[in-house]
């Protein structure tokens, strides 16, 4: 079967069963070509694609999914879903009224181009950083591309779907300066391979680590700190589950409560617009089919909206705010798109560290209780100029008190760009972080 | 799972086109998972997931393709568009003309669950969760209790050109119990999660309402924590999960992936001493019913028990077949991917820290002021510089060698050789824990394990004053 014809026969067995359900495809497409040695080393070329369906059952909700598109998966499917709904005995759950939307493409032509000029971008984006004599090792480097067409239909009228895809470049490399050795594991990502600029790439890739080489340890205190654009971004992506409607219905978030009030410095605005042009993770609606719309959350330091899709928005007696989430292997979720915090007039260096890199932040973040402490890599500042990197070394503190503490922020915006959401952040000033070091 | 028929054709349309080697990879692969809040069902979901990876080998030029059509003419199409990449340097071989003799292996049962994958209704399965909701409810702080059963049911069927037909079906479950206590404004987290290559026998070896109970009871400690410390100090490292320390520092460091590129800081260093010598570090991938288990790895070898270090000394590293063709190593069976979608790289199994011989009070005896680790988070860490890092989620004071008042979780942070070389101590408490590892090969089940070992200095990631 097609994911066109198993849609169509999902949708008509749950309504021959008295059932409301919403049905989730996807089909992924991949291509990763891996340059090693100026030659092509690996190359992946693939398309995967499946069926989730969400039924609803006298207010009950379960979920199930299949990439398996035969009668017998699809009926398995669906009698397992109707299983799962059986077992909840909270009745608030429902399939929202739903909307023709049409089909929306976000990629057009903007990925097409040939194998062939795809490879030798990976072979030249190699060869660019092997120019840099500290270069000693390249553990991959590569172009790749992700195409999504996601197409969302439910037996209360949803129907639409949109195609949206990335080009970008990766790296990791070994640079050495002496016995000092550091490891980079970089991406760039575009909405269009036109944009990508591999020479550029690779000298930003080779200067972000080239200048942490020679590092001194840091000895422990308390200091002022600049976290980079990207390092941000990678703590923004961490604790964004704080402002997750969901997460705040189920009382597992420290804004839980608190709308209204100031929670971070004056200076900061953060936004979530899923519109926004040349966005990474720019789309039409949402994993409901709600239209898009930018969420202005943090407003000026005041909290002022959490991201919410139809369950939690009902929960919380909030606006929908059209920030559903879900694969069709996944369940029903809130997530951001493109999630950033607005840049500022600028951010000079006066004394203390840089964080240029953060590690380790999957495990060194609770976004329920705000805490973090993670492994860093920093660049030492004295009388407003970089005096040396730094290196063995943690940052903790808790986000909520980092917030209020920001005294500036940087112009412009760089983007960390994962699970199909993208965090966006500029250089943040903070007043003072606790470093531990020798 | 395929007809002999139609892998033998794929692999010969490979070789027809001048692929040296060539490999498919077929998965079925049934997965339940139950998310329970406060003892309500927030989400029960099943899955099935259905596909195929062509992995051809041009000498060490690899493509790799994936798809979830298996249908003959499909996985031909496939076949087809890797090999047209090739274009005119692919030569024709003869083996692709006649037919490929498949050695079919079949699995011995080593890992085969008690419990079969369908049986006891799902019932069953939400009235455990809620024990374990139970179990975590020690106090009246304990404000909320989300507790999570992922079951996995995987088929796999691995054949390549040079005869290799391996079929096997892992099953693996695990619970995971998260607790959040409350108290004037303060909030804290507790975690425990058990995890192994069996069927639901997993409540028998670990009832929900012993493991609730751990996560009650730790996030009761941290909500009486005071911030960790910052700075350089002695730290003994708890058994079990407390394995992710070496697995992050020195495993890692080990996979041909990143070995064969000379891209570890323990590259070509067979032979060395590269530790302590108390340290003994195995991976062995046929542990009965370890999470990380499997009778064959994901290129259809049979998995193994392959000493990396012998009292400091370095014996092995863990290679896969790629990671073989480059290096010159022989493969350790240790090839994995996180499914279809994934060409295997060398990666961990079960990796643990042999058993040593310092009673656990002796360890502690010789910190003055140091820092007691006792459970944790992940870890992450950069093979070509040996930095990593692993997050401490239950910590307390050492003070003249006895362990003293809490302190709220820090991430730990070093580098793998020079923290190997540190170890001053090993007990004799060997116990393992189950994580997932990230990796180029995407996220796969991979146990660790380790007796409390003493490290005389690590960094901690506390708040300094």
């Amino acid at each position: 079967m097609t994911h066109d014809d198993a849609r169509v026969y999902v949708l008509a067995g749950a309504k021959e069963r008295g059932v409301a359900a919403e049905v989730l495809a996807e089909v992924g497409r991949e291509i990763t070509a891996r340059s090693h040695q100026r030659k092509l080393e690996h190359l992946t070329q693939a398309v995967r694609g499946g069926l989730g369906v969400r039924v609803v059952v006298d207010g009950r909700v379960g979920y199930a999914y299949s990439e398996e598109l035969t009668p017998q998966a699809l009926d398995w499917m669906l009698r397992e879903a109707i299983d799962n709904a059986g077992l909840q005995s909270e009745t608030g759950g429902f399939i929202p009224p739903g909307q023709h939307v049409g089909r929306r493409d976000l990629v057009g032509e903007s990925l097409r181009g040939s194998l062939e000029a795809k490879v030798q971008m990976a072979i030249g984006f190699e060869s660019t950083i092997r120019e840099d004599p500290r270069v000693k090792q390249v553990l991959y480097a590569s172009y790749a591309e992700r195409e999504w067409e996601v197409t969302i239909a439910s037996t209360e009228g949803a129907d639409g779907s949109y195609r949206r895809g990335v080009a970008g470049m990766m790296a990791s490399m070994v640079m050495q300066d002496g016995t000092s050795r550091k490891q980079s594991f970089d991406d760039d990502w575009a909405t269009a391979v036109a944009a990508l600029e591999p020479g550029r790439t690779a000298l930003e890739f080779t200067e972000r680590t080239g200048r942490l080489l020679g590092a001194r340890p840091l000895r422990t205190g308390r200091y002022r700190a600049y976290l980079a654009p990207k390092a941000a971004a990678a703590i923004l992506a961490a604790f964004a589950p704080m402002w997750n409607g969901k997460n705040v219905a189920e009382r597992k978030s420290p804004l839980a409560g608190r709308l209204g009030e100031p929670i971070a410095s004056s200076l900061v605005t953060l936004v979530d617009d899923p519109l926004l042009p040349e966005g990474l993770a720019s789309r039409p609606v949402d994993a409901e089919g709600t239209p898009a719309r930018r969420t202005v959350l943090v407003e000026g330091g005041v909290l002022r909206s959490y991201l919410t899709n139809s369950e939690s928005a009902r929960t919380l007696g909030m606006e929908n705010t059209g920030h559903a989430w879900r694969t069709y292997r996944g369940i029903l979720w809130v997530a951001p798109s493109n999630l950033f915090i607005r840049p500022g007039p600028g951010a000079p260096l006066s004394e203390g560290v840089v964080i240029a890199e953060v590690m380790g932040v999957h495990a060194g973040t609770n976004a329920v209780t705000g805490e973090f402490s993670l492994q860093a890599l920093g660049l030492w500042v004295e009388d407003g100029k970089i005096a040396y990197p730094v290196e063995n070394f943690a940052v903790a503190g808790n986000i909520l008190t980092l917030l209020k503490e920001i005294t500036a922020l940087g112009p412009a915006l760089e983007w960390e760009y994962g699970g199909r959401i993208a965090y966006g952040s500029p250089m943040i000033e903070v007043r003072e972080l606790s470093f531990a070091g020798a | 799972m395929l007809p002999e028929s139609l892998v033998a054709d794929v692999i010969a349309h490979a070789l027809r086109g001048g692929a040296s080697f060539a490999e498919l990879y077929v998965e079925r692969w049934k997965r339940r998972a139950l998310r329970v809040l406060n003892g309500e069902v927030k989400e029960a979901t099943s899955g099935l997931e259905y596909g195929a990876g062509v992995r051809l080998f041009y000498g060490t030029e690899v493509a790799y393709a994936y798809a979830n059509d298996l249908t003959p003419a499909a996985l031909l199409e496939v076949t087809d568009n890797l090999v047209r990449v090739k274009g005119a340097s692919g030569r024709v071989d003869s083996r692709g003309r006649g037919g490929l003799d498949f050695r079919k292996a079949a699995a011995r049962g080593l890992h085969t669950p008690r419990v079969p994958f369908d049986e006891h209704p799902k019932r069953y399965r939400l009235d455990r969760l809620r024990d374990a909701d139970a179990g975590a409810r020690l106090a009246p702080e304990i404000a909320q209790v989300e507790s999570t059963l992922q079951e996995w049911e995987q088929d796999v069927l691995i054949a390549n050109s040079e005869g290799t037909w391996a079929e096997d079906r892992r099953v693996r479950t695990r619970l995971y119990v998260n607790a959040i206590a409350r108290d004037n404004g303060t909030v804290q987290t507790g975690t425990a999660w058990e995890g192994l290559s069996v069927g639901l026998e997993l409540f028998d070896r670990f009832p929900p309402r012993d493991v609730g109970k751990r996560a009650g009871e730790q996030a009761l400690t941290n909500l009486r924590a005071r911030p960790a410390p910052a700075g350089t100090m002695p730290v003994v490292i708890g058994n079990a999960f407390g394995g992710v320390i070496f697995h992050e520092a020195v495993g890692h460091l080990l996979e041909t992936t990143s070995v064969a590129k000379k891209a570890s800081v323990l590259s070509d260093m067979i032979g060395r001493q590269v530790g302590s010598p108390v340290v003994t570090y195995v991976d062995d991938g046929t542990t009965p019913h370890g999470w990380g288990s499997s009778e064959f790895d994901d290129e259809g070898a049979p998995t193994q028990r392959t000493v990396l270090i012998e009292r400091g000394v370095l014996q092995s590293y863990m290679v896969d077949r790629w990671g073989s063709l480059l290096t010159g190593y022989a493969p350790t069976g240790s090839g994995r991917r996180q499914d279809y979608a994934f060409a295997p790289t060398s990666r961990m199994r079960n990796t643990f820290i042999t058993t040593g011989d310092t009673p656990i009070e002796r360890l502690f005896a010789q910190v003055d002021a140091g820092l007691y680790a006792k459970a944790f988070r992940g870890g992450q860490v950069k093979p070509g510089s040996g930095e990593y890092n692993f997050g401490v989620q239950e910590a307390y004071l050492i003070r003249k060698g006895q362990i003293a008042e809490p302190v709220r979780g820090a991430m730990l942070v070093g580098k793998g050789p020079e923290t190997l070389q540190r170890v001053v101590a090993v007990s004799s408490d060997l116990s393992t824990g189950s994580g997932m590892c990230g990796s180029l090969s995407g996220a796969i089940p991979a146990e660790v394990g380790q007796p409390h070992v003493l490290v005389s200095e690590i960094v901690v990631g506390g708040e300094s004053e």
